[in-house]
This record gives structure tokens, sequence and C-alpha cells, in this order.
């Protein structure tokens, strides 16, 4: 059975915690967690990440920075990634999208989303 | 002379008339065996074409019989093999409902099990600060990351309990946030009550301060000390879940609890209780 690797980058450790509980229910998906943008490229920088799923409005580095750095990375550049933003954030859902982000979650986010989209990302049943 | 005597009075080339009796017996008895024969043959030959025709409709009879045997072997074949499908079929039905049953079921548990995620980390948040202003973060993370409020304010009674107090809020501006009267309005209500107030008809981003989305009344060991009130939801929430009202639950009973402490904390200059603090709590 093939072992997944997923990051997660969220400033919120709330938000964080739900993502962990959520993908744990995601067989064989090992996570990680990362607190902004920038812990986000280091831990990137020393592992290859199968998902990565980020937040959007972050301190130091926010999403819309982190996935157009990721897209540059050439180990990095296809690994498909999610964004999780606000209703209101069309436009940087928007942004987010077009440098090369895969897919978007709204908040407040429900567990059974995150699972089904991280699972429809890395086509596991 | 001719007579029927012949040999004794007749001429020479005539035979005897007794001979000649003899001869016409003959004559008769053969020519009556000749018929005979005759007729025995015909009756053989009548006996072997109806012998012929016997066996060949004793064939055509066998033969139908045969295909009758085959037939209704077929036919028992077909109806055991109908039978067998009736039979694989119903089992597939029960063993579709079953399938769909479990689907459903593994998706409510799936769901309960968001859900209790959501109320662990909700409780984990809220009673992992002993910092006042790290518990009120924590709050206003579980209303909106979790709830998806995107207006709302927590309310403090006053000493006399006579005004609650706004404490913290988002997304309203200062003004509207004054001290509130207990005996007025839907804030009031809730706080003299004690029950939380949803207005389930309504789409909760369309709320507003006069007519909140959901009023939570905050209480530390059954005493009232306070109000959240949810003003609006963000856009996309348009209806209260089972999850949400668990959470007003929590922050109803844990929220001030958790405010408490940490002031409590602070108060006495971030020291733990010494052991004889505890020493009597035995039962």
């Amino acid at each position: 059975m093939a072992e997944y690797s997923c990051l997660i980058v969220e400033d919120s450790p709330m938000m964080r915690q739900l993502l962990v509980f959520a993908l744990a229910r995601v067989k064989n998906l090992r996570v990680t967690e990362a607190d902004d943008g920038v812990d986000g490229l280091r831990k990137l920088a020393s592992a290859r990440y199968d998902i990565i799923v980020t937040d959007i409005n972050m301190p130091i580095m926010d999403g819309l920075k982190l996935v157009k750095r990721v897209r540059s990375d050439p180990v990095h550049k296809d690994t498909p990634i999610v964004i999780i933003t606000t209703e209101g954030s069309h436009e940087d859902r928007q942004r987010a999208l077009q440098l090369g982000a895969n897919a978007y979650i709204t908040k407040p986010i429900q567990a059974p989303q995150v699972i089904a989209t991280v699972k429809e990302l890395l086509k596991i049943e | 002379m001719n007579d029927s005597k012949g040999r004794k009075s007749g001429s020479s080339d005539s035979p005897p008339p007794d001979l000649k009796r003899e001869r016409d017996e003959l004559l008769h008895s053969i020519s009556k065996g000749t018929r005979i024969t005759e007729e025995f043959a015909r009756e053989h030959e009548r006996l072997e074409a109806r012998l012929r025709e016997l066996e060949s409709e004793n064939a055509s009879l066998r033969a139908k019989v045969e295909a009758d045997s085959a037939v209704r072997e077929l036919l028992e074949k077909i109806e055991r093999l109908e039978t067998d499908k009736r039979e694989l079929l119903s089992r597939f039905h029960a063993a579709e409902a079953a399938s769909t049953e479990v689907s459903a079921r593994v998706q409510e548990i799936e769901a309960e099990f968001a859900n209790l995620a959501n109320l662990f980390v909700a409780s984990n948040q809220l009673h992992g600060s002993l910092s006042p202003r790290g518990v009120m973060r924590r709050i206003k993370e579980v209303l909106a990351q979790l709830v998806g409020a995107e207006r709302y304010c927590l309310y403090l009674a006053g000493p006399d309990k006579h005004e609650l107090v706004p404490i913290a809020f988002e997304g309203v501006s200062g003004d509207k946030v004054s001290p509130i009267p207990v005996d007025r309005g839907p804030i009031g209500d809730v706080f003299r009550s004690g029950s939380a107030a949803v207005n389930e008809d309504r789409d909760p981003s369309q709320g507003s301060h006069d007519a909140p989305a959901a009023v939570i009344p905050l209480s530390v060991d059954d005493q009232r000390v306070g109000v959240i009130a949810i003003f609006s939801t963000l856009s996309q929430k348009k209806r209260f879940d089972t999850i949400d009202f668990e959470l007003f639950k929590l922050l109803g009973q844990h929220a001030a609890a958790a405010l408490v402490s940490a002031s409590l904390f602070a108060h006495a200059d971030r020291k733990f209780p010494g052991l004889e603090s505890f020493i009597d709590l035995s039962v």
C-alpha cells in the first residue's frame, strides 16, 4: 500500500489540530505541520510531500506567496495544493488558483470535505 | 362307354372316372392349397406392412417421448435456474441494501467523528491557556473558525448583574456594542432565562445587532455570568447545524469558566496554588 505525505501550513493551532484530526482519517497519509509559509518552505526543502494544504491568511509569508514559491520549486512544482479561504476572500482564491493551487476549501471547514478533497487529489479510493 | 368307373368301361385315352375324380380332388386340393398359400402370403405381407407401420409408429412415439422428456428436463432446468436467479437477485438486493445501510452508517459515523473532533479541538483550545487574553483569542477563534461567526460580541454581567458589558467583539463598530441592561432586548432575555436563542428559520448570515442569529448564555457552575451574541455569520453559512448547537453548549459551559480561571490565575500573579489547596478535595 502506497504511503502519502501531507504538509499542513496553518498559523492557527486550532485549525491545524482540526486538519490533523480530519486527515488522520485518510489511510496511509502521514501529516506534517508548519506554522506559516516560511516554516512550510523550510519543511518542503527537507522532505518531499505528496500534497500541501495551506491557509491563505498567515503572518510572515501568506498562502499566495507559498503557492508561488512551491510552483517554482522543481521538486514540488506538480504537488497538489489545497488552499483554505474565507468566502469573502474571493480574489485571493482566484489568485491562488491562477498561481497553481489545485483546489480550495471555504471556512468554516468541514472534516468530510477536507478528506474528500485530499483523497481526490491523491487519487485514493 | 364313358362312365364314372373309367378304366373298366371307357375308351383308352380317357382316364377312368375314379382317377378323374381323384385327379379333380387333387387339383381341387392343390388349387385350394394354392389359394390358401396365396392368402397366407398376402396376409403375411399385410402383417409385415403393419409391423413396419407399427415399428415406425413406435419409433416415432419413442422419439416424441424422448423429445418430450428432454423438453421437460430443460423446463425443469430452466425452472431451477429461475429459482436460483430469484434467490441470487434477492441476496444481491439484500446485500445491496446492507451495503447502502453500511455506507450511510459510515457516513453518519464520519460526520459524528468530525463533530466530536470539532468539539474536542474547541474544548482543548478553550482550556489550553491560562492567560485571559489567550482564552479570549481562543474563544474568538472557535466562533470564527468553527462556528463561522462574522460579527459577534462577548458580554459579561456587571457585579450587580444589572447590565451586560461588552468584553470582546469582532466585525462590529464600537458604538454598537455599548453595555446592555439585562431587562432589555433579546440579549438581556437570554441572560435572564439562561436558554440560548437561535433563530433557526432565518439565514444566520442575515442576522443583525437588533435581531442576532444566536445568543448563547455563559455560565460558571450554574451561575450565569454573561452571553455571547452572534449577530451574523459568514455569508456561506446559511444555517446552523447540529455541531453548531453542540459548540454553543460547549462555549456556554466552558468559555466563561476558562475566562474566570485565567483571570484568577492572572490575579494570583500566575502562581499555582499550593498543595494545601487540594488536600481537602478527596472524597
